[in-house]
């Protein structure tokens, strides 16, 4: 593994604008949402700590509340995260294949949907080798600024009017919305708009495994779809 | 002698503890598997373009679903009001896209700070 300081740091810069501060936001109103619902501070921040994914976050402090076993928890928690399956396999073989390396490992953990969001989005425009650092500087920003910002929404809590919370827990599933506006692939716009409605009808029948019904149905139509267009373009 | 009362508090710690752990030792479980698998596929095969595709079915879905069926807070915002914020702001994105991501951030969070404010002021 060799990363290109000039490159990581160029990664760090771009995080520490809207990305960071947006993750910072959700993360504050995580952060409020574990004090609101009596847990302590420790296990609070120890989610955005080790599993770094913010829906699965959210399953995790509202079935604790309800007193769901923890199997249970454990196996929708997983459920939630089993996105990352896919994002790693469409974000690493980006990568040039002579830098894998076990870094991958640990840069792994810093994956989640900001950072895989503009790195879909900006791979394209980058040279590949500068992909990984780029990657790694970005993406550990966003991971580095999630357990502090969990920490003092908690603290703050009892202080910030019901009527800030809901900006802070609005502001992360709008950006996403609004970063799929950038998704230029017409397989992939096709998916965006098939699995959004397949997500919510599954959800109401199936709440475990939405988004894995959404994910395989509406992309695999998707990708027929698209593949159709792309035949016909070149007969 | 702990009382009982402390003692199942001490047991209902124990138990969140190791639903976290098992939860993210799940969540990381799914990443490591990512890379580990991911040697395989070359990004310009059919087989990475039908993953694209299905995970971006899966976090739209995701996205989606927290927007217009969410738990908690946002509850408790009527669908009307989550609906209309979020196309004010898919409108902004699209008037100048590329440029106005930040603009359309802004007017569809304090779209809903706003909201809040007023109920509260209300109720």
């Amino acid at each position: 593994m060799s990363l290109n300081r000039d490159i990581v740091l160029k990664g760090v810069k771009d995080a520490f604008g809207a990305p960071a501060a947006i993750l910072f936001a959700g993360m504050l109103g995580f952060g409020a949402m574990g004090q609101a619902n009596g847990l302590d501070i420790w296990l609070t921040s120890a989610t955005s700590f080790f599993m770094f994914a913010l829906p699965g976050q959210v399953v995790l402090v509202e079935m604790l509340v309800l007193s769901a076993s923890g199997v249970t928890i454990a196996i929708a928690v997983t459920l939630t995260a089993t996105r990352f399956f896919t994002m790693c396999l469409t974000l690493f073989p980006q990568f040039p294949e002579k830098q894998r390396s076990s870094f991958y490992y640990l840069v792994v953990h810093f994956v989640a949907m900001t950072a895989w969001a503009v790195s879909m989005r900006d791979f394209p425009k980058m040279k590949p080798e500068d992909r990984l650092s780029y990657f790694t500087g970005f993406a550990f920003v966003c991971w580095a600024v999630s357990t502090p910002a969990t920490v003092l929404g908690y603290m703050v809590a009892g202080q910030v009017p019901s009527y800030i919370n809901l900006g802070l827990v609005f502001i992360n599933p709008l950006f996403f919305l609004l970063t799929f506006t950038e998704v230029k692939p017409r397989g992939n716009r096709i998916a965006i708009l098939l699995g959004a409605p397949l997500g919510l009808l599954s959800y109401l029948w199936f709440p475990d495994y939405s988004l894995l019904i959404a994910g395989l149905f509406g992309g695999t139509i998707a990708y027929m779809v698209d593949k159709y267009f792309r035949n016909r373009q070149h007969a | 002698m702990l009382e009982s009362s402390e003692l199942s508090t001490m047991f209902n710690d124990a138990g969140m503890w190791a639903a976290l752990i098992a939860a993210c030792v799940g969540t990381y479980f799914w990443r490591g598997f990512g890379v580990y698998f991911s040697g395989k596929i070359n990004q310009d095969s059919e087989l990475f373009k039908w993953l694209s595709a299905v995970t971006y079915a899966m976090v739209a879905a995701l996205t989606v679903r927290i927007i217009l069926l969410p738990v908690g807070l946002l509850a408790t915002v009527p669908i009307s009001v989550r609906l209309g914020v979020s196309i004010v702001a898919l409108i902004i994105m699209y008037s100048k896209p590329g440029e106005r991501m930040i603009p359309a951030l802004l007017v569809g969070t304090f779209g809903l700070v706003l909201y809040g404010l007023v109920m509260n002021f209300l109720g």
